[in-house]
């Protein structure tokens, strides 16, 4: 089990849901609006009058074998719209109920 | 769900909820009548009182006096002025603009009731009079006939007067210059005094003989019966057959010492069109009632009615208002349509899509058409300021539309997918739009309270423009981001045609962005020179100011010219004519083509003709009515065929005064500019004196036309004199002796003969033969009680006298006032200060004091009240950006670019030689907002820049840049949405061109100045600040450091406090 942590710009939304439901990871956890900045590139995305932009982030918990192909997805519609700036991370889930 | 989120998810409602709108607007715009001012409210009272006998200084002591005493206390009085005449006393009352007239009236109606005991006894009950606009005539017909002539008055009343005043909202109908039908009793008196028998008994036995008396009812059998006596005579001529005495056991007939003639009126006032003499029909609305709607109801009955008529009358439109009313909404509409595609094609040269264009230019219908919602509520009407405000507003309801549809592209443009796009890309300028609505707001909403005649004019404006701002704000965020959703997509491909087309002018656009980088770049490194020379621009076209012509309102060529022509009283009416045909064939050769029709009316009037009442009338007095083909038809303007005319009746010697006015005289408002200046003294020999020094002076300058004193002439008459004491001694008394004098000659009312159910009047009087002597008069026979007969000279003399003019009173003192008409181009301004050039040379004795008054006065208040205007909505739209920018700095730099609108303003009148009116101040006002606006913009972006963490002056430059098309976009499409207007030509256009044309010029100039001069004082203020902080920063390391060297000392130092 691995968790991804998903952050996005607002608009991505519904793309990033329906890739999620497509390789059926039912479960995940949805933050509507966060904040954040890239660590290389991108405009920041803080809601300000200088960046007024917003994130959404997602955090999906999937099976192991799920993760290559999730990733490789997310990362063809970041090219897609490079401006928009998607980001995913991947942590280990070491114990849930 | 915020607004343009729910909006964008529901697109139907979205849609539905604005097609609501626009069926409300146009029910709504279905029922607004049309007119060409806003509706004044009436703010004038008028008090009658009689005193009959009174001279006119006995009327004004006795009568005014204590009334003006009295009613000066009537709250929201602005003047009270007064008429005193002989036997009536006549109080204006005039009121500040925008109370209620029925409140106003019941104050008069108390105070009148509490002054009148305290009138002389015999003075009638103080009767109160509300003048309003409704009463100028909407329609003026003219009746031309040849052998209906005699008996016009009767075949007009029956088949044109009665069946127009049943159309509904026409108010009154009255026939003039046709004579009514009178039966004139003609004594001789020779043969009165041989029978012994006086003008009273014969008037007294017509009057018994010809009456039917019921005899009450009586019963025969089972049935009841009527009885009845009836006398009435059946011809006029069985008049003549009645006994009036006994001499010498004979019968004296009626016949034996009078003849009859069955005629029309002695002196009647008789109208001429073209020449040829008719009638004139004059017809009145009722108060509140559509112009335009009852003269083109009326104007659909004539053919009806003129198939009723014989056909030797034909029945012409002389005068109607609706005309002009009709081309100049139609000029202003075309204006409003031209206004339309600029702006669009503005939108669309600059965004280059179709699709985006069409978003845009769908919420300029939706936001003016809300505005028909209240006119329609407010009982408003679609007129001049109404539809100027629309043209105003189109170039203005796109702003917030665009910015949306700016920032929505750049989404899509990053890739977010239309919808995502939308509803993020409105909620990060939703707070911007509502604050540039906010700014306009500010400047727009504080005209819905001017008061004054200016507030009239505006506060109708001021709240179409809140409306219009606010929904087309509302449109902004919820349909233009729907719309976006719907039609926008990320262009993968563009077509040829786009390519083609758009990519020159792509280049062009670029191109220029660049310049305009290069120049704030040189002027952001050379700030104090850019500012001085902005200064110095400043300077200098406030040194240009003084220059300006002012006025209060353009006068509007609707095509009436009126005219009155004074003869010296006393002139007989076959002179009057005689002149007044010379005028007319000398106008109808000159003007040929350019004339639609010259009426006028001479003589004196019946009493009961309503419309002829209003006005003077008499002998000596002609009226002239002259309409001109519509001012697009013709070359020639109205104020200069005026100047012709007064020309024209200045080479009449015989003439006494003339008033030619522009426009009919309508009212206040559109007439041309006339100076008044008001004389105030009690004595009137020395305030004659002046006014005639005055008016002399102002004759001989050659840029007035005509020159009004309002004291009339003293009136040469003849009055008998008689001797109380003689009149005591054969038991008379002064007024039985006078009406022995009235009934001679202005003739007794004997009793009325009925026909067909209509009236005539049967006068009993001396024959016109017998009337034409003062010896006449002396001869009359005056019979005592006893039955002795006197003569006239024998009780009293027959004397020449000059009766004292008219008193007339102006905010309880005497006053004279002096008018000067202006020749055209001449503006108000001018000759008011060379009236008061004048006013300065002369002596002036104590007690006596002159000033000008009249529209010099209104233009004056309303100047007042747009300055104080001016400075507030200055202060509230500071107020809106200083807390939109939590700053107060950067307002201030933006604030201090509204003079250079005003710069632009003044050259461009200058230029254009347009006057400061009105209309060009109302431009200028409105010029704050839209000033303001773009600096706005400017700073906005700056401060965006300097967040993103940019020096000050790349930020400067860098917003300049990007902002540099937003800012020529809104600047253009309100520029071009006012051009049509300025260019107009059109009827009515010379109303709202110097609108126009102040806009453009205030425009122009402060959008350039705003661009230059923006970043520049950004860039000062900016450097300011940093050093500030700088300083300050450097002042509390310094101080931390020597708390930390000195830590200890100064620790105990406060230890040991």
């Amino acid at each position: 089990m691995k968790s991804i942590f998903i952050t996005f710009d607002q608009s991505n939304k519904d793309a990033v849901l329906a890739l999620l439901d497509r390789y059926n990871c039912r479960g995940y956890t949805f933050f509507e609006q966060v904040q954040g900045r890239g660590s290389k590139t991108g405009d920041p995305h803080h809601g300000s009058h200088a960046w007024p932009s917003m994130n959404s982030a997602i955090i999906t918990i999937v099976s192991d074998d799920k993760v290559s192909v999730l990733l490789e997805k997310l990362k063809e519609l970041d090219e897609e719209f490079e401006l928009l700036g998607l980001r995913a991370f991947v942590w280990n889930i070491e114990q849930c109920y | 769900m915020s607004l343009y989120e729910s909006s964008v998810k529901r697109p139907i409602m979205t849609t539905l909820c604005f097609m609501a709108i626009v069926l409300f607007g146009v029910f709504s715009f279905s029922k607004l009548p049309i007119d060409l001012m806003p509706d004044i409210e009436t703010n004038t009272i008028m008090v009658f009182t009689s005193y009959s006998g009174a001279s006119a200084s006995d009327i004004e002591n006795n009568v005014t006096r204590p009334l003006e005493n009295t009613l000066n206390s009537v709250e929201h009085l602005k003047h009270i002025t007064s008429d005193s005449r002989e036997n009536i006393s006549v109080v204006t009352l005039e009121f500040e603009f925008g109370y209620d007239i029925d409140d106003l009236t019941n104050d008069v109606r108390d105070k009148l009731d509490m002054v009148s005991s305290a009138l002389p006894e015999g003075v009638s009950t103080p009767i109160i009079f509300k003048f309003s606009a409704d009463m100028i005539p909407i329609l003026m017909l003219t009746v031309n006939a040849e052998e209906s002539m005699p008996a016009l008055y009767k075949i007009l009343d029956d088949n044109v007067a009665n069946p127009l005043a049943r159309i509904d909202g026409v108010g009154t109908v009255s026939i003039a210059g046709a004579p009514q039908r009178e039966i004139n009793i003609y004594m001789d008196p020779v043969k009165m005094e041989a029978y012994n028998i006086p003008i009273e008994t014969v008037s007294n036995i017509i009057a018994s003989e010809n009456r039917n008396i019921p005899g009450g009812n009586f019963d025969i059998g089972n049935n009841t019966y009527a009885l009845r006596v009836e006398g009435e005579f059946e011809s006029p001529l069985q008049i003549m057959d009645l006994v009036v005495g006994t001499h010498n056991g004979a019968n004296v007939y009626l016949r034996d010492i009078a003849r009859m003639v069955d005629s029309t009126q002695e002196r009647a006032q008789e109208a001429y069109t073209n020449g040829k003499q008719g009638a004139m029909i004059i017809v009145q609305k009722q108060s509140g009632g559509n112009s335009v709607a009852i003269s083109e109801a009326v104007k659909a009955e004539l053919p009806k009615l003129q198939k009723r008529l014989p056909s030797d009358i034909e029945i012409n439109v002389l005068v109607d208002t609706s005309e002009n009313i009709i081309l100049t909404v139609n000029t202003l509409t075309e204006t409003i349509l031209y206004a339309l595609l600029f702006v669009l094609l503005v939108v669309f040269l600059f965004l280059g899509r179709w699709r985006a264009t069409v978003i845009i230019g769908i919420t300029i219908p939706f936001s003016l058409i809300a505005s028909f919602i209240y006119l329609f509520a407010s009982g408003g009407s679609i007129n001049i300021i109404s539809l100027s405000c629309l043209s105003i507003a189109i170039g203005n309801v796109v702003d917030d539309a665009i910015v949306v549809l700016e920032n929505v592209t750049t989404h899509i443009e990053r890739g977010s997918s239309p919808k995502d796009a939308a509803v993020h890309g409105t909620n990060e300028v939703a707070v911007s739009v509502i604050a540039s609505t906010l700014t306009m707001l500010a400047v727009f909403f504080p005209l819905t309270m001017v008061t004054g005649m200016a507030g009239v004019l505006f506060k109708q404006l001021g709240w179409m423009m809140c409306i219009i701002m606010i929904v087309s704000t509302v449109a902004a965020l919820s349909l233009t981001p729907m719309m976006c959703a719907k039609m926008l997509k990320l262009q993968k491909k563009q077509s040829r045609f786009f390519k083609v087309f758009y990519t020159p002018i792509g280049r062009a656009l670029d191109r220029l962005d660049v310049w305009y980088e290069k120049r704030i770049n040189w002027a952001v490194r050379h700030r104090w020179t850019v500012l001085s020379v902005c200064g110095l621009l400043f300077v200098g076209s406030m040194a240009l100011a003084p220059g300006l012509k002012s006025e209060f309102f353009p006068s509007n060529d609707n095509g009436r010219v009126s005219a009155t022509i004074e003869m010296p009283l006393g002139t007989r009416l076959e002179r009057s004519k005689e002149v007044a045909s010379k005028l007319t064939s000398m106008w109808m050769e000159r003007y040929g083509k350019n004339l639609e029709a010259c009426n006028y009316r001479v003589g004196q009037a019946d009493e009961d003709n309503a419309f002829a009442s209003m006005s003077d009338n008499g002998a000596h007095l002609i009226n002239f009515n002259i309409s001109f083909v519509p001012a697009s038809e013709r070359e020639i303007g109205l104020e200069q065929i005026c100047d012709e005319m007064r020309a024209d009746v200045k080479q009449f010697p015989e003439i006494a005064r003339s008033n030619i006015q522009l426009g009919g005289g309508g009212g206040g408002m559109g007439g041309q500019s006339m100076a008044t200046f008001e004389i105030y003294g009690y004595d009137f020999e020395t305030t004659d004196r002046l006014a005639k020094t005055l008016a002399d002076s102002l004759r001989a300058w050659n840029k007035v036309t005509q020159v009004n004193i309002s004291r009339s002439d003293y009136q040469p008459e003849y009055q008998v004199e008689f001797d109380r004491e003689k009149l005591a001694m054969h038991g008379l008394n002064l007024a039985t002796a006078a009406t022995y004098v009235r009934n001679r000659y202005n003739g007794a009312l004997a009793t009325y003969y009925r026909e067909d159910g209509d009236e005539y009047d049967v006068k009993v009087r001396y024959e016109p033969e017998s009337r034409t002597s003062i010896e006449d008069i002396e001869n009359i026979l005056v019979y005592t009680n006893s039955g002795k007969a006197v003569r006239i000279k024998e009780l009293g003399k027959v004397v020449q006298r000059e009766m004292p003019p008219t008193i007339e009173r102006k905010d309880r003192e005497r006053i004279v006032t002096v008018d000067a008409v202006l020749a055209a181009g001449t503006v108000l301004s001018e000759g008011v200060e060379y009236g008061n050039r004048i006013i300065d040379k002369m002596e002036i004795p104590t007690g006596i004091a002159i000033q000008v008054a009249g529209s010099y006065e209104d233009q004056q208040d309303s100047n007042r009240d747009l300055g104080t205007l001016g400075i507030i909505i200055i202060l509230l739209v500071f107020i809106v950006m200083a807390s939109q920018f939590e700053s107060l700095t950067y307002p201030f730099i933006i604030i201090l670019s509204v003079p250079f609108a005003f710069c632009g303003v003044i050259l461009a009148l200058l230029l254009t030689n347009t006057t400061l009116s009105v209309m060009s101040m109302l431009g200028g006002i409105m010029l704050i907002g839209i000033v303001v606006k773009n600096g706005i913009v400017l700073i906005d972006y700056t401060m965006l820049l300097r967040e993103r963490g940019l020096g000050i002056i790349q930020a400067s430059i860098r917003a300049g840049r990007s902002r540099l098309r937003p800012v020529l976009m809104t600047t253009l499409t309100t520029i071009l949405g006012m051009v049509p207007m300025a260019v107009s030509q059109g009827d009515g256009a010379e109303m709202w061109r110097p609108l126009g044309v102040s806009v453009i010029g205030g425009l122009t100039i402060s959008t350039i100045m705003t661009l230059i001069y923006v970043p520049t004082m950004y860039c000062v203020f900016g450097g300011n600040g940093v050093k500030r902080r700088r300083k300050l920063l450097k002042k509390q390391r310094a101080l931390s450091e020597y708390w930390k060297e000195n830590k200890k000392e100064e620790m105990l130092i406060s230890a040991k406090k």
